[in-house]
């Protein structure tokens, strides 16, 4: 047993030994001044008009999902796969492609919604990337309440929207913000997707990326370190009080 | 009066069941473990959805069409007790309460609380309480809306004897005082006979007899009945 937590102490070590990279001597950081501040914006914001499109449209698929039957079920969660598992590069040009003028971008541009480096393109782009996390994510937070509650909150008198708020809601609100938090990641950090239908306007990895190409390590730095303050902590803090309710249940 | 034809198909039998039970009046489900009582109960509360009949109560329609469990107006309780475990004893109890209610202690709802002992326990978290109590509490919450019918599925199994007794002889007190119909199921011959008069026996989804308790122990119809019904 000792051995084994040994073994798994080194263990720890070696997975957030990456971490370590920011400790190491690269020459002095520098602040790239307002084009890194402009990244930053870009995703913060972005990325949060994504997760409204996320939650509004996948909460209601996740519902729909996860009261249906269990064959309509499998179709609809191997179709939600499909969108977890296409390689990100690839989905980035298939993005451009369908969303492209031979396709339905002719009919977008008459709205004027242009679909390449655009605000639009981006944040479309990130919904593509995350709302699979979402709902699957989502399905799962409703599955872990049980469905005699729901049946019993009914015939208590709530409809279904009231059984959703007074009930499946707050049993579920934890699982949906792991879902959430997943999704703000996979959304905030996507870079192969994005780099291919949305160059400008350039957020934090693009921004990054193109940092590191053209002057080094030094000026990608700070943006680094912001960059992970901006990922990690909400989908840490989310599956910590996760677990911590699983102990206590 | 709650009048039901209830069909449901489920392996290795479909249950076909005629049940009609007048206003205020109780009537057990008695048969072995797996002939189809309990799906009988979960069709006619909305919890499962029949396969055809048609189940009316007072005169209304609940299936066909299957209409919403809201609007039902049934008290359902079984061995779960299903209580909300994000809110406190007395919150569940009162949670099938109108809002303008929800908020006051009225005087129905202090006679079910001391009746069924919870007085102690309102503000109690419900992950906090033992399987007994959770039982009384979610007794209290189906019969606070004041419910026309109730539909009890095995509600005491893993009671111990004495409060099965004292629950037992509250909901006759209430039935009486409330007028709501009543409709049981439970293996324990005796629990059944305590609530109701008047037995339906159940065999494979198909009722083999219908009639007063003494009838069915005296003259069981078939041999199982009067295997179930045989002392141990």
């Amino acid at each position: 047993m000792l051995l084994w937590r040994a073994a798994t102490v080194l263990f720890a070590i070696v997975l957030l030994y990456p971490l370590a990279g920011l400790l190491v001597p690269v020459g002095a950081w520098r602040w790239g001044g307002s084009a890194t501040l402009d990244a930053v914006r870009v995703s913060l914001v972005l990325t949060a008009i994504a997760m409204i499109v996320v939650v509004a449209v996948g909460t209601p698929m996740a519902l729909f999902v996860a009261r249906a039957t269990a064959r309509e079920r499998l179709a609809w969660q191997a179709i939600l796969l499909v969108s977890v598992l296409v390689p990100p590069l690839a989905l980035g040009i298939l993005i451009t492609l369908a969303f492209g003028p031979h396709a339905l971008g002719a009919y977008l541009d008459r709205v004027g919604l242009k679909m390449t480096n655009t605000p639009f393109a981006f944040v479309v782009t990130q919904v593509y990337v995350s709302i699979g996390y979402y709902i699957l994510g989502a399905i799962a937070a409703l599955d872990a309440v049980p469905t005699g509650l729901a049946v019993q909150a009914g015939l208590l008198g709530a409809d279904r929207w009231s059984t959703f708020w007074r009930v499946t809601f707050p049993l579920a609100r934890l699982g949906f913000t792991v879902a959430l938090s997943l999704a703000w990641v996979r959304a905030l950090t996507e870079f192969g997707a994005v780099v291919v239908t949305a160059y400008y306007p350039a957020g934090m990895p693009v921004a990054i990326w193109t940092g590191l190409e053209n002057f080094g390590l030094p000026a990608v730095m700070p943006l680094l370190v912001v960059f992970l303050l901006t990922a990690l902590p909400l989908p840490w803090l989310a599956h910590v009080f996760a677990q911590r309710r699983i102990a206590r249940a | 009066m709650l009048d039901a034809r209830v069909v449901k198909a489920r392996a290795p039998f479909t249950v076909d069941v005629l049940l009609r039970v007048a206003r205020g009046a109780s009537c057990g489900l008695f048969g072995a473990s797996g002939a189809g009582k309990s799906t009988i109960l979960a069709c006619i509360a909305g919890a499962e959805t029949p396969d055809g009949g048609t189940i009316e109560l007072d005169g209304r329609r609940l299936y066909p069409p299957a209409i919403p469990l809201h609007e039902r107006s049934l008290g359902y309780l079984t061995q779960d007790a299903a209580l909300f475990p994000h809110l406190r004893v007395g919150e569940n109890i009162r949670f099938g309460l109108p809002p303008p209610q929800r908020r006051l202690r009225s005087v129905w709802i202090d006679e079910l609380v001391e009746r069924l002992e919870l007085g102690a326990l309102w503000n109690a978290s419900v992950r906090a309480i033992s399987g007994g109590q959770a039982r009384r509490v979610a007794l209290a919450r189906m019969l606070a809306p004041r419910p026309p019918l109730v539909l009890l599925d095995e509600p005491f199994t893993g009671l111990d004897r004495h409060l099965v007794r004292e629950l037992l002889a509250a909901i006759v007190a209430w039935q009486r005082e409330l007028g709501f119909t009543l409709v049981v199921v439970d293996h324990d011959a005796d629990i059944l006979a305590r609530l109701a008069p008047r037995v339906v026996a159940i065999e494979a989804g198909r009722t083999v007899q219908d009639g007063a308790w003494d009838d069915i122990r005296t003259h069981p119809a078939t041999p199982l009945l009067e295997r179930l019904l045989a002392p141990l």
